[in-house]
């Protein structure tokens, strides 16, 4: 479990705004989810650590509240595990940007030094999919699975920043674990990864501000698309991506004039289901989109042991 | 070598029906896919239309989709398209966002140049100097530079998600010829640059998902450069009352508390004062609040405990100006 010192699955929690706020339903089941899994989530390392701008504040001043999240998991000695693509994707550019010895220097001490913070440059962040791979292992993930997916044909929806930009988020040394992160993960559950058109783009959930008839053009393809090749459920480790998807989901029926009725689940709430946990302890009754006949079909009503 | 290439072909002047047409060539390994096309024009077919210029990957002509995926003909192997082929031929088509000319030819006009003019993408510079050059105050800037590699390739635009569902946005590549002609000092129109760029169908649109970078063949990075235009507007006050409203409750909320309170940010974005938009929220909070999500309202939104901290790090840099 140790590599360089390093207990592995030992991380700096971080789990952002939304897992606090719109998606509560993914704190929890991160929690469980983690628990079984053996993940030690340290969550004092980053109490104190701010919102990573989401990529709607400016650099200037989200990189200096990001420089500070990473120093405090340097002086904590941790890895910063993540559960939301968005504050991974921000995350990462700016450990890019940080990268830069001038650059990191000048916000050092412009921004850091006054609270006696300094960053070294040397943070690792790691979303909770790829520290399901990268640390834990499928093979042993596959071990744990009791109630296996049997074969659900689940579209898996990344979203925009876990695969992008390329060279940051699935560099050469992690192509063979980040390429496929999901359509992996759906598979060891048990279940079928369906490829649809919109796996990899946006949810169109950043513009629901300023155009919502094209946000829910989005929506509606891509999910209407994943409904005529068959599948059941979709899969996304982006809360964002969840707060449209099923959130506005009844929008995008009104502005497609069609029913969608496609039940998305977060990354942990998958694994959750497979390992166990029961739909209540999953928080499926969260969702805006019902996920009843799911339930049923597969008894996630009863919480199942090893 | 031998290779396939399926060719989706259309003749403007017989207009008859859009057919494939494979063609088989012998290549070798290092040929690149425009060096296949013109031996295909040169041996086997002169009715054969696509663009292509310097051979070099300079020129940025000879874009077109190739296996579903936009690229740029003289910069591809085809012995790398062809691994990548599925159907047992390496898929030909003209950039998709467009119409169809000729074969591989799209119009460029109706998409690029019209987008391209509605940003008027040049320096309509303050009084110039007398005595000398009109140099850039401060001297190079990296971000500027890059962004005039553009070739006008296309690819980003191509890989542009907003594109597929509304072509009338302005896309990608105008935006980054536009952050070209607003982040140049020299120029005397900011202000109203911004302001008409965040008309509908402007920056506000894009969904920064990174796709324009992805597709860039220059590495100028569109999206960061669209990233940029919003930093610009947003700081000018210059975007549509509801983007500025929410960029600003996004920062206050942050500010204040070190963390986002969604259901402060979803209420400030329509504004206090705006019944029918927080009417319209009603519905989604309702719902919401019934299944147990929360975002719960700023007056319950509890500090982080190193809020202090972060409303330090936002008064250093609101006091760069």
């Amino acid at each position: 479990m140790t590599t360089n010192g390093r207990v592995k699955t030992k991380y700096a929690f971080y789990p952002g705004c939304v897992s606090k706020g719109g998606c509560p339903e993914l704190y929890e089941a991160v929690m469980k989810v983690a628990d079984k899994l053996g993940f030690e989530l340290d969550h004092e390392a980053l109490e104190s650590a701010g919102c990573t701008g989401a990529g709607v504040l400016s650099k200037e001043v989200s990189d200096p509240i990001n420089a500070r999240t990473f120093a405090m998991a340097e002086a904590a000695g941790m890895e910063i595990m993540t559960i939301c693509s968005t504050c991974q994707g921000i995350m990462t550019q700016a450990h890019h940007r940080l990268k830069d010895e001038e650059y990191r220097t000048m916000i050092n001490r412009r921004f850091l030094a006054e609270e006696g913070l300094v960053y070294k440059g040397t943070t690792v962040i790691r979303h909770m999919l790829w520290a399901i791979i990268e640390d834990f292992g499928l093979d042993k993930l596959k071990e744990m699975v009791v109630r296996p997916l049997n074969g659900l044909p689940i579209a898996h929806f990344y979203g925009c920043y876990m695969k992008r930009p390329p060279e940051l988020m699935v560099p050469a040394e992690f192509k063979k674990t980040r390429k496929t992160a999901l359509e992996d993960v759906i598979e060891a559950l048990g279940g079928k990864a369906v490829k649809t058109s919109g796996r990899g783009k946006c949810c169109g959930f950043p513009i629901l501000t300023s155009n919502e008839d094209n946000s829910m053009s989005m929506l509606g393809d891509h999910t209407l698309d994943a409904k005529a090749k068959g599948v059941r459920a979709m899969v996304t480790p982006c809360p964002l991506c969840h707060l449209q998807l099923d959130g506005k989901q009844a929008d995008a029926e009104a502005h497609k004039g069609e029913e969608i009725d496609m039940p998305i689940f977060h990354l942990p709430q998958l694994v959750g289901l497979a390992l166990g946990f029961s739909a209540k302890e999953m928080n499926l009754q969260r969702h805006l989109v019902p996920t009843k006949p799911l339930e049923e079909e597969f008894g996630w009503a009863v919480e199942v042991k090893a | 070598m031998e290779v396939k290439f399926a060719v989706k072909r259309y003749d403007p002047i017989t207009n008859a029906d859009k057919s494939t047409q494979t063609y088989t060539a012998e290549v070798d390994e290092g040929d690149m896919l425009l060096d296949a096309l013109l031996q295909i024009r040169d041996e086997q077919d002169p009715t054969l239309a696509f663009r292509g210029s310097c051979r070099t990957g300079f020129c940025g002509d000879c874009t077109m989709t190739v296996n579903g995926k936009g690229a740029i003909a003289c910069r591809t192997k085809v012995k790398k398209a062809w691994d990548g082929a599925d159907d047992g031929a390496i898929e030909l088509e003209p950039l998709k966002m467009s119409r169809q000319m000729k074969d591989l030819v799209y119009n460029a006009r109706e998409f690029h140049w019209n987008k391209f003019r509605a940003v008027e993408p040049w320096v309509d510079p303050v009084q110039a100097p007398s005595d000398g050059e009109h140099l850039v105050p401060g001297g190079h800037d990296k971000r500027l530079t890059e962004s005039m590699r553009c070739t006008q390739c296309g690819l980003c635009d191509q890989g542009c998600t907003v594109l597929v569902v509304d072509k009338t946005f302005v896309g990608p590549a105008a935006l980054t010829k536009a952050y070209r002609v607003v982040a140049d000092e020299r120029d005397s129109r900011k202000r109203q640059r911004l302001d008409k760029l965040s008309l509908p169908r402007g920056m506000w649109d894009c969904t920064h998902c990174f796709e324009a970078s992805e597709h860039c063949p220059k590495y100028i990075e569109p999206t960061d450069r669209i990233f940029d235009l919003h930093d610009m507007a947003i700081k000018a006050e210059a975007g549509p009352p509801k983007v500025v409203h929410h960029y600003k409750s996004f920062a206050a909320s942050v500010k204040a508390h070190g963390w986002l309170d969604e259901g402060r940010l979803a209420i400030e974005t329509e504004g206090y004062t705006n019944v029918k938009g927080l009417m319209k929220l009603l519905p989604f909070a309702v719902k919401a609040a019934v299944k147990g999500k929360r975002p719960m309202p700023y007056m319950l939104h509890k500090k982080r405990p190193g809020a202090e901290h972060i409303k330090k790090i936002f008064e250093k840099w609101e006091s760069q100006g």
